[in-house]
């Protein structure tokens, strides 16, 4: 498929998703709770890409590799050593800018 | 643009309806964000009822890695471009995330500041995507904005000035 307006159906049957860095990409399936690979294309990709996967392969939510070691990654992955991905807390934010406002 | 809006959007997500109402400002050439503002604001009018929004186009300030020159020069425009547009809306608060787009309007109500004719309070949130270096966006509006806010702790050791809260999208 060349560009569905939502993966979301298709992560939730997933068993592994293997993915570039973009950030959506990589948020989206860790929120659903899907164990992730992430592939790195050192040429295409902006290095500020690389900044994400890389925070969170050294946080343990997802394993890293490029194109040529795909299949090696593959073959001895662990996936149970991937820690659960906590979600994000807006109601950090909401909270913060209520007080810095003056709102409370 | 795409990434951004989606994480503004869940920025706003816990927001009180003291936040209201909304105006969004997007790239005139963004033509998936709308849509996505469009299914938030709708469910958030099945809560509250009163909830108000709008939404603006201005000309996109500048291309990925389009030159540093004529990125100034782009900018420049579509600060002016904005200049009517935030006077007329005469924001109390500018949050935005990173696009672009967000450079032009915050210099507009900045110089708005300037001359006396609007106060705005500034808020910027570097997207999560930022983990060691700020964005383009970030670091022009770094010194221009009220509330800086990161969210991974590097960024926080590199910029002092910034607020973290851990992740927050």
């Amino acid at each position: 498929f060349r560009f569905k307006d939502s993966l979301a159906a298709d992560l939730q049957s997933a068993d592994l998703v293997i993915s570039h860095a973009g950030a959506g990409s990589c948020l989206e399936t860790l929120e659903k709770g899907k164990p992730l690979i992430v592939v790195i294309n050192d040429k295409l990709m902006d290095n500020h890409q690389l900044e994400l996967a890389k925070q969170l392969h050294r946080d343990g939510y997802v394993l890293y590799c490029n194109c040529s070691t795909l299949v090696e990654t593959l073959q001895s992955m662990d996936l149970t050593a991937l820690k659960p991905f906590p979600p994000g807390q807006p109601e950090k934010f909401a909270s913060f800018l209520d007080k810095a406002l003056g709102l409370q | 643009a795409g990434g951004h809006t989606t994480e503004i959007l869940r920025l706003l997500s816990c927001l009180s309806e003291s936040y209201s109402p909304r105006h969004y400002v997007l790239a005139d050439s963004d033509k998936m964000s709308e849509a996505k503002i469009r299914s938030f604001e709708q469910k958030r009018a099945e809560t509250f009822s009163e909830s108000q929004f709008s939404l603006d186009r201005i000309p996109r300030s500048r291309e990925v890695r389009q030159s540093w020159i004529s990125s100034v020069v782009t900018t420049l425009y579509s600060t002016l471009y904005s200049l009517p547009l935030t006077y007329k809306r005469k924001p109390d608060l500018i949050l935005c995330n990173g696009p672009g787009t967000c450079v032009p309007i915050c210099l507009s109500a900045f110089l708005l500041g300037l001359l006396r004719i609007k106060r705005t309070i500034i808020v910027y949130v570097e997207s999560i995507c930022r983990v060691e270096t700020l964005s383009l966006s970030g670091k022009i509006l770094y010194y221009f904005s009220d509330y800086f806010i990161v969210q991974w702790p590097d960024l926080k050791k590199k910029y002092p000035k910034s607020v973290y809260l851990g992740r927050i999208v």
